[in-house]
Parts: structure tokens; C-alpha cells; sequence
């Protein structure tokens, strides 16, 4: 670091914003373990909602299944 | 290239002109010339920097999931670019590819901020020095000749002389400049939908987006896309009947912002049927881009590799303030292809801030340092510019001649580009070609060309995203694990240039991590070998077409040439005129001072 004064440190910048054993979001195995998500990269209308996901469902199987988020 | 001459200022003659801040970059870029007004010439040039921002220095220690996030904040205007950016290098480092579609929206948020942004730097703020009102000031000749010459492209865009076209620049009032106000709102909607925020986005993550692939989504896009068009096509019409005619009015005008062709571009638009983020493979997956990356030295395209990009990449000092770093670890001896990696790379980099006095006169004077690309033909340490980022983008891609589109195509000496008929316009096709100087005009030129070219290219992307959708593929994000040690380097346009973010992990942590924003590159100051950065080499040497003496100077010649390479947003300038004298030495190294 330069030679330069400096204040004492308030903060320690290398608090780690992650504590490790918690949960990621972005590990591995996630996007399958979450409902509706089919392995080939398309969707269910389970993504949305747990009332009925089938009843969303397109009504011609040949068209994609577009649940809103 | 131009080499600095030191030249005493003597009254009358050779006189101080300094305009200190320029941008609206927290007021941190000054220029100081010396122009002799006998000869109407600027004999010297030095551009500083006043603030010292240290990214590199908090960044290390900080979880690198956050670096898109904090490295977002550097620019409150491609911000954008920047998560983008460190996202790259995430992906690098994670051994990530998001899916298909994530990429196509993380494409049209990109293009959607080069339409935004280089439309309100083009038609609220560059042409401030083109409208009626200042150059009936500066020149009032050129004026005269504007009022009575014919625009030629005025069946496209409805003003019949060039000075009817500059009088709809004047700002606040003129009909261009507030319709451009408007589509750079248009643009930052269209941001909104794909990246969820604008400056920083929300929902732009490492392995993917956080955004919602309805239909719904592409076609807001879509609708506001195309009320772009009209707005485009008329201003490309205006923008080539301006510029063409200040080379007619003014001759010896291309001398203007001029230096050796020296150019770099980092590409943009990463293609999701080819990238992997797999440091082995960048030169194939970088070289299918939507915008090749390229360094184009004299007009001859050196290298598309980014590979030899990357490793050509040299952090120089000699006027700024820091210390050198050679002593200090190398985080990144080889690369994963196992070539050697320079001490001087921004991967070993490591930031020792030097807060000092401001010495013009041969000593240090800016907290920029001097990125260069070292030229492993001939040895040379290169000034590269970015042309305010659409020159270089587009003499890189047409010399390619790889992007092949239905919308866009580079032919190798230029590039096509087809516009769709829209409500108030027919069809249109769009040649840039490539020019004859890198100077102000064209880089002036290139922006609103390469807004037609981001528009066009984003009609390509909607219909790879609409294919996607309706195959049903719904995926935008895919899972990783944080490694205990990578590296990655991520290469992307930011709007205004070049754009490369650098990482070293260990334990889990940012151990390393130093982007590379245009404006290091563009601004920077005369590097240990002697060599004056591109601001300074553009403006040096350049003659003065301004009819004001010494008294009224408004530099707006200089202007031109500093604000062509698109500095950030300049909307605040200052100027004092020293008259050959000092009037008030103000050192200002660390920001604050001023108040």
C-alpha cells in the first residue's frame, strides 16, 4: 500500500459478505431442485405457482409453455 | 506521433489556455495547452486527471460474486457496461456459460446503452459546438456559409440548408435536441426491461439474468425499438450534411483532433452459439462477437485475437501519481494457455497511490496512469484510442469483414447496414466507410453510424430471442461454485471505448482485480517512454479555425477534438484565460480541495 497517512480502518474490507455452511443461490444442483424447471431448459407453469400449475398449462401440448415468472 | 515540445509561453505570442474540469466526470479531466495565436496553432497539450477513484485497491478482499455490483458504480453512465464487463470475467473465472437466451437479453440491454447514450452525447452535448448558436459565435463566416448552403440529404430529413439543420441543435430549443432528449429516454426503458435498472443494473448476474423471458418483454422492446428508427435514419442524413460540409467550409478542417491511426477495440455482443468463457478458446469464441474486436494500427487491422490483445495489455507510468509495482507479487505469472504475463499487466498490477503536488512542467501530473499496447511487431508501447468508441468499434469490424447478419454485414472495407421501413421512412441501407483520418469529425461521425449499427443489430438479436422463446427454452441462468482460486479477464465496449476487467481469486476472495474503462486509455498522460496519451497527441500540433483572438477565445476547436473522443458526459466547462500570464497556480491533486 502507498506510504501515505492514513485513519484507522473502521470497517475490515475483507468481511466475507458470504458466511460459509449458508445457502447459495448460485450452487450448483439449484436451478434443478426448484419446481418446474425441466432439464432441458424449458419450463412448467409450476415455476409460478403451486395452485393448479397443470390447469396453466398450455391447452395444445405443441405450444411452448410460457408461465409468467 | 506527435512528441511534446516544451515551449516557453511568451505574452502575445504563445499563450495559456486551460479548460480545468471538462467533464462531468466529478470535474476530475482538465486540458492545458499553449497556443501560439500568430501561427493559430496549439504547440502543447496536457491532459490531467484530478481525482484518484482506488476500485483496485477496496475491491481486493471483497467476495467476487459482488464485483459486478461495485464495479457497476465507476460510471454513472455505462455503469452497464461495466457489471456486464465483470460479469465476463466472473464467468471466466467460475467456468460458467449462461444459456442462450440469458446472453440474447444481456446483448439487447448492450445495444439498447449504445443507442441511449451515444444519441444524448451526440445531439444534446456534441452539438452544442455545431449549432447555430456558437458557431455564429466562434465563426461567424462558416455561418454565413451555412445559412445559404443546400443540405443535401434534405429530402430525408426535412431541413433544407445545413443551418437550418444546426439551428435545430441549439440547446433547449432546437427541434433536434429535444427530440433527442426523448429517444435517449426510450433507450433507457429498453434497458429497464433487459437489465432491469439503469445505470446499475438488477438483474444482471455471473451465469445469467435474473430478467423474465416473457414474450410480453421482447415485444415493449421491440415496440420502443422501432420508434428509434425514424429518429435514427433522419440523423444519420443530418449528421453526414454537418460534417461534410464543415470539411467544405473550413479546409485543412480534418487536421482537427487528428493523430496517427492507432486504434483498439475490445468487441462487444458475445454469441451465445459460440462462447464458452473459457480463457483456452477466446480467440475463437471472441472472434465471433457481433462487434470484432481489433487493434488497427495506421489503417491495417493488427490482430482480432483477444488472446493477444489481452497479453499485449501494459499499465505504464511516468506522469502519474504512483508508485511503480515491479517489486510486488505476481499474481499471474503465465497465462492458462501458458504464455508469460507481463509485470505491467493488469492482472499483477497492484495500485500504490502517490498523492503529490501537480507538476506540469515535466514532472507528474494526473492520477490516471497510461494503459498501452505493446506491439510485439515492432517493439513499440502504442497510445491506442477508442475514437470515442464507434470508430474504433467499426474500422475494427469492417476490416474484419466477419460480422454477417441479416441486418448488419462488414465487407472488409466497410460495414452495411439495413434499417426496416418504419412509419415516417422508407427502407433504408447504411454504408460507414472506412475513412481517410482518425480525427474529430470522424469519430464524431462513427457515433451516430454505430447507434444505426446497435439498433440493427439488436432487430437480430430479438429474433434469436423470440426463436428461443418460442421453443419454450425459458432458462436464463446457470448455477456455478465460487472456486477457492481462478483467474478471469473479461473484454467488452464500454460505450465510450475499450473495456477490460481483470480478476485473481484466492480463498474465495477478490485477491487482484483492476478494470480498464476508454478513458484511462484516451486521457492518459505521457507514459515512461515519452509517449503523450491520445487527448494529448490529438490536440498538440492541431491549427485553430476559431475567428476570436486571444481576448474572446472560446477554444471551441479544442473542444471539439477533446469532446470527440467522448470524455464521459461533458457538460461542464469551465475555462480561464492565463493571457500568458498566471493569473491564480491551483494544485489540486486529490478531489475535494476545490470544494
Amino acid at each position: 500500500m502507498a506510504d501515505i497517512k492514513v485513519g484507522k480502518a473502521e470497517v475490515k474490507p475483507d468481511t466475507p459478505s458470504h458466511v460459509k455452511g449458508n445457502k447459495e443461490g448460485n450452487a450448483k444442483g439449484n436451478y434443478d431442485h426448484q419446481k418446474g424447471h425441466l432439464p432441458d431448459g424449458r419450463s412448467t407453469a409450476e415455476r409460478s405457482t403451486g395452485i393448479n400449475p397443470k390447469g396453466a398449462s398450455p391447452i395444445d401440448p405443441s405450444m411452448p409453455n410460457l408461465s409468467p415468472g | 506521433m506527435a512528441m511534446r515540445e516544451k515551449v516557453k509561453p511568451e505574452a502575445g505570442k504563445v499563450v495559456d489556455m486551460s479548460w480545468d474540469p471538462i467533464t462531468r466526470i466529478v470535474g476530475n479531466l482538465g486540458i492545458y495547452t499553449k497556443i501560439d495565436f500568430d501561427n493559430q496553432e496549439v504547440v502543447s497539450c496536457k491532459s490531467t486527471s484530478s481525482m484518484f477513484r482506488g476500485y483496485s485497491v477496496f475491491m481486493k478482499g471483497k467476495d467476487p460474486r459482488d464485483a459486478h455490483f461495485i464495479t457497476s458504480r465507476i460510471c454513472g453512465i455505462c455503469g452497464d457496461n461495466h457489471a456486464v464487463c465483470s460479469c465476463y470475467a466472473q464467468q471466466m473465472a467460475y467456468g460458467v456459460k449462461p444459456p442462450p437466451l440469458g446472453e440474447w437479453i444481456v446483448n439487447l440491454g448492450e445495444a439498447a446503452e449504445y443507442i441511449f447514450d451515444h444519441i444524448i452525447f451526440q445531439d444534446n452535448l456534441v452539438f452544442v459546438d455545431f449549432c447555430e448558436q456558437m458557431v455564429k459565435d466562434t465563426n461567424p463566416t462558416v455561418w454565413a456559409k451555412a445559412e445559404k448552403a443546400d443540405a443535401p440529404h434534405a429530402a430525408i430529413h426535412g431541413y433544407r440548408t445545413v443551418g437550418d439543420i444546426m439551428r435545430s441543435y441549439n440547446p433547449f430549443t432546437g427541434e433536434t435536441y429535444r427530440e433527442a432528449l426523448h429517444m435517449s429516454r426510450i433507450g433507457r426503458e429498453m434497458i429497464c426491461l433487459m437489465e432491469g435498472r439503469h445505470v446499475h443494473p438488477s438483474t444482471v448476474y455471473p451465469g445469467g439474468v435474473g430478467t423474465q423471458p416473457t414474450p410480453t418483454l421482447f415485444t415493449d422492446y421491440l415496440s420502443r425499438l422501432l420508434r428509434c428508427f425514424d429518429f435514427i435514419k433522419k440523423a444519420v442524413a443530418m449528421n453526414d450534411d454537418v460534417f461534410d460540409f464543415f470539411y467544405e467550409a473550413m479546409p485543412g478542417y480534418e487536421e482537427v483532433g487528428r493523430r496517427r491511426i492507432l486504434l483498439g477495440c475490445w468487441g462487444a455482443f458475445n454469441n451465445p452459439d459460440h462462447v464458452d468463457y473459457d480463457y483456452r478458446n477466446m480467440n475463437d469464441w471472441g472472434n465471433e462477437m457481433f462487434v470484432t474486436p481489433g487493434v488497427v494500427v495506421d489503417g491495417e487491422l493488427v490482430t482480432t485475437n483477444l488472446v493477444d490483445i489481452n497479453l499485449g495489455i501494459r499499465i505504464l507510468l511516468g506522469s502519474s501519481y504512483y508508485g511503480d509495482w515491479v517489486g510486488e507479487e505476481t499474481f499471474v505469472p503465465k497465462d492458462p494457455l501458458g504464455n508469460p504475463v507481463d509485470q505491467r499487466h493488469p492482472w499483477n498490477q497492484t495500485t500504490i497511490p502517490k498523492p503529490q503536488k501537480r507538476d506540469l512542467d515535466g514532472g507528474n501530473y494526473s492520477w490516471v496512469m497510461s494503459p498501452r499496447w505493446y506491439d510485439k511487431r515492432t517493439g513499440d508501447h502504442l497510445a491506442l484510442d477508442t475514437g470515442g468508441g464507434a470508430l474504433a468499434r467499426l474500422w475494427a469490424t469492417a476490416l474484419a469483414g466477419k460480422v454477417d447478419t441479416p441486418y448488419v454485414k462488414a465487407t472488409g472495407h466497410s460495414v452495411l447496414i439495413n434499417l426496416p421501413k418504419t412509419p415516417e421512412t422508407e427502407e433504408q441501407t447504411l454504408e460507414w466507410k472506412v475513412p481517410q483520418w482518425s480525427n474529430a469529425i470522424e469519430r464524431d461521425r462513427a457515433r451516430i453510424y454505430f447507434v444505426a449499427y446497435a439498433a440493427a443489430m439488436a432487430l437480430h438479436f430479438l429474433d434469436r430471442a423470440f426463436a428461443e422463446v418460442r421453443a419454450g427454452q425459458t432458462k436464463v441462468f446457470e448455477d456455478f461454485d465460487v472456486p477457492d482460486e481462478a483467474i478471469g479477464c473479461g473484454f467488452h465496449e464500454a460505450v465510450r471505448g475499450v473495456l477490460s476487467h481483470h480478476l485473481v481469486i484466492r480463498d474465495g476472495k477478490i485477491a487482484n482485480y483492476h478494470p480498464y474503462p476508454p478513458t484511462p486509455w484516451n486521457g492518459s498522460p505521457t507514459d515512461s517512454y515519452g509517449t503523450p496519451g491520445p487527448y494529448e497527441d490529438a490536440v498538440m500540433g492541431q491549427p485553430i479555425f476559431e475567428e476570436h483572438g486571444p481576448d474572446d477565445f472560446r477554444g471551441i476547436d479544442v473542444m471539439r477534438a477533446v469532446r470527440s473522443f467522448d470524455p464521459c458526459l461533458p457538460c461542464g466547462v469551465h475555462m480561464y484565460l492565463g493571457k500568458g500570464k498566471t493569473i491564480r497556480q491551483v494544485h489540486s491533486p486529490m478531489f475535494g480541495e476545490h470544494g
